[in-house]
């Protein structure tokens, strides 16, 4: 249901070659604007058969493979190398901005998806427009026609900042203009919104050109909205742009800057989380001991290497070897993380509680049956003692490894 | 001596100065009393009960160990009769009667076995549960009283005087007034405190052969919320805590000291004894596990509850309410209700829940429910199955109270069972569905009375609305408030344990169990269904219907140990050495039983997350329908 | 130091019971560290927000204002008297449009220093310390000089628990009602019982037909993944499994990243 409706019109338009009078079409572009390969039932179908017999046999196994072959090269980088072809939009009817976070120079996946939903709001006359502070890579490929490089601003001055893009979007003058609703975008969007006095629709959950969805009353209603001059679009909610690539032709940027004035903020320095030490209801990726773990050295030594949040089961911390908060599970912590790593836990009812919410589990155990290697998404049927070492050898050979090639 | 006043005159003499002793330093201890709350006490009434409070209820308890049983009667009926005797011979005919003098050495030779017996629990080494202190000088008082007053009485028998009266007669003295004025600090005050509480105590009830178990309401208008210093405790709770014997039944008793957590009921009420007067003498027996030496100011106004205080925060939430040292009292200590006022005032005035408990409190306060789930998904574990509820019915014969359980997936199991026997037996139930809010149970014992009465007044508004004749429930601690806890608050039902209930249907020819002889069966006591409401009989009744092997764990019944699942103890969490589920699935594995019966979600719940166990968790209805479908 | 925190009448997300929102009772327990702090909400009434005083608050200011009107013209005139050293508030309301504006428009209005998104506050009237999460554990310290408003994050210190006690002897004071007052712009056209949307799931393609983002959301993740299983490798091989997989999810860093 997240994915947006086609748009037969928008996709000929995109597929139109430019700069011609008689309107031609370059449909070999159609394979990558719905970005992925057509399935071929014959191929297919000769693929599967097993060779060297007479009478035709097939291996229907082999099918799984032939798609998850589909799913990794859909990869946008490699639709990206396959066609260097760049859609050019010369005039556009109105302009769609976009203000990611761009930490670092690069588009996180939250900006391509907010770039997506700015390109559903465009359609097929509008224009994208994307406004980063400082430089910013591939801008084009994620879906922008315009791109409007601002000065970045000094140290940490959020309203300054605000302030620049306030006045260059003022001078822009798009139809619409998206944020991310990330901590710093969603920071942004207010400072802006409250600058130009405009109202703000935030978190967006769903975009398109007849309207914007977003939650509200605790995420018991969603109100819906025809698409402002701001908002704010929620994270993993909108498809990231799928089709060629784009101009990005640079804008000059007319409006005067406002310089830094606020010294107000005397400093701003970021404390990097500390994986050993962060909470663990915070932590992104969590290496946990159980009771098949009887050497909590190499353990902890594995753990640091990994640069992983050390968390144990229940058993090891009634029994003092591992610290009260590091216990996850009902009765411990409820974790948030991306990774859980699981060394010898056989995943009692109150700890799977605990590890519902991670997106990927890993685990080792020496038990086949075990509840945790049934809910992870790469089960090792292993004694973990043993692999706890072969672990941390690899670790170390990689590491002399790479550093004896760029030595 | 006996030149100036015969010896008749002076051995009655001196059992009249040790009572007038024992009275003066009984009223020094009594003015401290004086500084609780007021209390309504039927004085009369209790009075009158006394001796039957006394040998029947008190006897009950102490002849649980036979031997300090027999101790007791022996020493204390000596004491009592050869004191009694001694003093109406201050009335010279009564002292000039020889044969008289006799019976009184009778008495007091009786009091000296009895001295023997006390003694020999203590030397030459104490038993472990008992406190030494000022108990390890009672015997030698003992011994020296009743040897001196069997000496005396010898004399005066035979009528022999000289130098061996004023020896004997001395001795006597030193051991009877010894004794007296231990009445204010040492052993002897057990003996004073006791009587009084019996006849002042603050749950009458108990003695009338029902069990009196519910929380007191608490007047949330009240200046001052629960306990905070000793003042704030009613004088006869004061009075009862001085009652202690610190023998020690209710330490080996207790779940939280066996996991080692850092509570020790005798430990806590002797620092409520404490607490009241800087004179008390030091504690002399286990301490709290996890140690930590007595400090704090003391006094009536003294605060008893903080980190720096004589009571740590944390004994407090070891508590799991189950009541284990209030049934092993010999001396009917209401400790679960000291707890819960405690808890009240560091809830409700000062915010101080442990810290995890925090957001189920918060909770269930804003949404009815301790895991902010919504209402409606109580019953998402009925899935498929037909779920007639009240609001479409109106009425319906049975209420059945769903409880924190519905939400649990494991438990979902037990409740499916269950609702398929009623459905098998053809009874007409309900449920109240989204309508139904948690009873509040676990807010009360956290001493948040305010989300109780509040939970409480909701549902009684709710049920008042449906005609239903009986409310049925597998969650005992549902049962308890709905049947004990709610009538103060304005709601009387007629509440069964579905445990009764099915029961009820088998022995009314409504479910046919055929028998489970292969299954080996040990039931497991819910401390809120066998103490708390005095249920046992019919949870067994209905294993042996279903004819399995059934055998008892060495704690059952009324005398079972706690899952470690009541009183809020699994959302406090405080660290133990031990779990105490752990402890109680080891007791249940020493019968040899592969399945342990349970009829209490908590206690299903606790057991099931006991590690590398090796029998089964079922509860009654699931083993009932494995009976009653093998039948078809 | 004069403290205020902004209060707000929010909704219990899953029963709708009128609740005091989350942030704002970590941002009362951040005051509570600070010094004594003044409650300040303005609405039609106090009943929601007479929890705070459970929580810390020992005084509530109410400005009466009729359900719809704008609160900020009200809020920004109290606290301009008010002058306050430090304002707290939630980073988002809860249980309304959710939309977390107020603070930035208080900011704009009374021009005051705006710093988001706040775990922990130290230091005094001179110069406060503010931890600003930056997600996941990592914060940036910003020291700031004169008057600062502060939204707090849900990562901040959790609420201290409420005690009926201390609500009972709060003090809820009536300071004045905004009889007039600008209205909410009302901008909303449709409003329906949420549907939940399903999440994207990374690495997925984007167009793609159903079945296939199934298998890629079954393939790659998911609380039912069907994972891939190695029943007793070599320990060797299982760790390079691991740390292939680990990689693949992008908890790890690659081996040629580090040594650079």
């Amino acid at each position: 249901m997240t994915r947006p409706r086609r748009d037969p019109r928008a996709e000929r338009a995109s597929i139109q070659v430019a700069g011609e009078a008689r309107p031609r079409f370059d449909r070999t572009a159609r394979r990558t604007g719905s970005g992925r390969p057509r399935r071929d039932p014959r191929a297919e179908r000769a693929g599967q058969r097993v060779a060297a017999e007479a009478r035709p046999r097939y291996d229907l196994s082999q099918t799984v493979r032939f798609d998850a072959a589909v799913i990794t090269e859909a990869q946008p980088k490699a639709a990206a190398a396959a066609s260097p072809k760049i859609l050019v939009l010369d005039d556009p009817a109105f302009l769609v901005a976009v203000v990611p976070d761009a930490p670092g120079g690069r588009l996180s996946s939250h900006d391509r998806q907010v770039l997506g939903a700015a390109r559903a709001l465009a359609g097929r006359e509008g224009g994208v427009a994307i406004l980063t502070l400082g430089a910013c890579e591939g801008v084009g490929p994620a879906g922008a026609d315009r791109w409007l490089p601002l000065d970045a601003v000094e140290g940490y001055d959020p309203a300054t900042q605000a302030a620049r893009v306030a006045a260059a979007l003022t001078a822009l003058a798009p139809r619409h203009i998206l944020f991310p609703e990330s901590l710093d975008g969603g920071d942004l969007a207010r400072r802006v919104a409250v600058r130009m006095g405009e109202p703000l629709f935030t978190n967006a959950e769903v975009v398109a050109a007849n309207g914007l969805v977003r939650p509200a009353k605790g995420r018991r209603v969603e109100q819906r909205i025809a698409p402002g001059l701001l908002s704010t679009v929620a994270p993993d909610a909108v498809a990231e742009y799928g089709g060629p690539p784009r101009e990005a032709r640079p804008l000059p940027v007319e409006a005067e800057a406002p310089t830094q004035g606020s010294k107000r903020i005397v400093s701003a320095a970021r404390v990097p989380a500390d994986p050993a030490t962060v909470p663990l209801a915070l932590a992104e990726f969590v290496a946990s001991a159980g009771n098949g773990i009887t050497d909590l050295d190499t353990f902890r030594q594995v753990v640091a290497a990994l640069r992983a949040t050390p968390g144990a089961s229940r058993v090891l911390c009634d029994a003092g070897l591992m610290p009260r908060h590091t216990q996850v599970g009902a009765s411990g912590t409820v974790l948030a993380a991306t990774c859980y790593f699981a060394l010898g836990i056989s995943g009692a009812p109150q700890h799977l509680q605990g590890v519902a919410g991670c997106e990927h589990v890993v685990a080792v155990n020496t038990d086949l049956h075990a509840a945790m290697i049934e809910r992870a998404g790469l089960a090792i049927v292993q004694d973990a003692q043993a692999v706890m070492p072969a672990l941390l050898k690899l670790l170390v050979q990689e590491a002399q490894g790479t550093g004896d090639e760029t030595a | 001596m006996t030149s100036l006043m015969p010896l008749t005159t002076v051995f009655p003499g001196l059992v009249w100065l040790m009572a007038a002793l024992a009275l003066v330093q009984g009223l020094r201890r009594a003015a401290l009393w004086r500084v609780g709350a007021a209390a309504p006490v039927a004085w009369l009434d209790g009075l009158v009960k006394l001796p039957k409070r006394y040998l029947v209820d008190v006897h009950h308890v102490v002849a649980r160990d036979p031997y300090a049983s027999r101790m007791h009667a022996v020493v204390a009926g000596g004491l009592l009769a050869a004191s009694i005797l001694t003093a109406l011979a201050i009335l010279p005919p009564i002292a000039g009667f020889r044969p008289y003098w006799f019976v009184v050495a009778l008495a007091f030779g009786v009091t000296a076995v009895g001295s023997l017996l006390v003694g020999a629990r203590r030397y030459p080494a104490k038993q472990k549960r008992l406190s030494a202190g000022r108990f390890q000088i009672l015997p030698f008082l003992l011994v020296a009283y009743a040897v001196g007053g069997t000496a005396t009485a010898l004399l005066l028998a035979f009528g022999i005087g000289g130098v061996f009266a004023p020896l004997a007669l001395a001795l006597a003295a030193a051991g009877g007034l010894g004794l007296a004025f231990e009445v204010r600090h040492g052993p002897m005050r057990h003996a004073a405190a006791g009587a009084l509480h019996l006849v002042a105590h603050p749950r009458p009830g108990r003695f009338e052969g029902r069990p009196d178990t519910a929380l007191q309401p608490l007047d949330l208008d009240a200046p001052r919320l629960g306990s905070e210093m000793p003042a704030d405790f009613t004088w006869n709770r004061l009075l009862s805590y001085d009652a202690c014997v610190s023998c020690g039944r209710c330490e080996i008793a207790c779940p939280a000291f066996a996991a080692g957590q850092p509570l020790n009921p005798k430990r806590l009420i002797q620092d409520l004894v404490a607490g009241l007067s800087p004179a008390e003498p030091a504690y002399a027996g286990n301490p709290y596990p996890g140690g930590r030496p007595a400090q704090g100011e003391r006094g009536a106004l003294a605060g008893l509850i903080g980190p720096d205080a004589r009571i740590h925060p944390d004994t407090l939430w070891s508590c799991t309410t189950c009541r284990a040292c209030v049934e092993e009292c010999p001396m009917m200590i209401e400790h679960v209700d000291a707890v819960v006022s405690l808890r009240r005032h560091q809830t409700l005035e000062r915010g101080a829940l442990p810290e995890k408990a925090v957001g189920p409190v918060t909770e269930l306060r804003q949404s009815g429910d301790p895991g902010g789930r919504p209402l409606s998904a109580r019953t998402d574990f009925a899935a498929g199955v037909d779920l007639p509820v009240m609001a479409d019915r109106q009425q319906a014969e049975v209420l059945l109270w769903l409880g924190e359980g519905a939400y649990d997936l494991r438990y979902g199991r037990s409740l499916r069972a269950l609702i398929r026997l009623l459905r098998e037996a053809g009874v007409d139930f309900a449920v109240l569905g989204a309508e139904e809010r948690d009873t509040g149970d676990l807010a009360r014992r956290l001493g948040d009375e305010a989300t109780f009465q509040a939970l409480a007044r909701e549902n009684i508004a709710t049920l008042q609305n449906y005609r239903f004749e009986r409310i049925v429930t597998a969650d005992p601690h549902a049962l308890h408030a709905l049947r004990n806890e709610y009538p103060a608050m304005g709601g009387r039902y007629t509440v069964i344990h579905h445990t009764a209930f099915l029961l009820e249907l088998i022995r009314a020819g409504k479910l046919n169990p055929v028998r489970l002889p292969d299954l080996s069966v040990t039931y497991h006591d819910p401390c809120y269904l066998a103490r708390y409401n005095g249920e046992t009989e019919a949870p067994r009744a209905v294993l042996d219907a279903i004819g399995v092997s059934r055998s008892e764990m060495a704690r059952s019944g009324k005398r079972a140990m706690c899952c470690g699942g009541g009183g809020g103890a699994p959302v406090s969490d405080i660290p133990g050495e031990r779990r105490i589920p752990d402890i109680r699935m080891a007791q249940a594995a020493e019968t040899g039983a592969g399945i342990v019966a349970v009829a209490c979600p908590s206690c299903t719940a606790m057991l099931e997350g006991v590690t590398g166990r090796t029998s089964e968790i079922r509860d009654i209805a699931e083993l009932l329908l494995q009976a009653v479908e093998a039948g078809r | 130091m004069t403290i205020v925190v902004l209060l707000s009448a929010g909704r219990h997300p899953v029963s709708g019971a009128p609740v005091l929102p989350r942030m704002e009772a970590q941002a009362i327990r951040i005051a509570a560290s600070l010094g004594e702090a003044v409650g300040l909400h303005a609405g039609p009434d106090a009943e929601a927000v007479r929890e705070a005083l459970g929580l810390g608050l020992t005084r509530i200011e109410h400005i009466a204002l009729p359900e719809g009107l704008d609160p900020v013209p009200a809020l920004s005139a109290r606290l301009a008297a008010l002058a306050p050293d430090l304002v707290l508030a939630g980073r988002r309301s809860q249980g309304g449009a959710e939309s977390g504006v107020v603070p930035y428009a208080l900011a704009e209005a009374l021009d005051l220093l705006l710093i988001p998104d706040v775990v922990a506050v130290s230091g005094g009237a001179d110069t406060l310390t503010l931890d600003q999460s930056l997600g996941r554990g990592a914060l940036r310290r910003v020291s700031v000089r004169g008057p600062v408003l502060a939204t707090v994050h849900p990562d901040a210190a959790a609420p201290h628990a409420y005690a009926f006690g201390k609500a009972r002897r709060g003090a809820v004071e009536l300071v004045g009602a905004a009889a007039t007052g600008v209205d909410v712009p009302q901008a909303i056209v449709e409003e329906r019982p949420y549907r939940r949307r399903p999440k994207l799931v990374k690495g997925a393609p984007t167009g793609g037909s159903a079945a296939e983002r199934l298998k890629a959301a079954t393939g790659e993740g998911g609380s039912a993944a069907k994972g891939r299983l190695l029943v007793e490798p070599d320990p060797e091989e299982a760790a390079r499994e691991i740390l292939a997989h680990l990689r693949q999810i992008g908890v790890l860093a690659g081996p040629t990243k580090s040594n650079s």
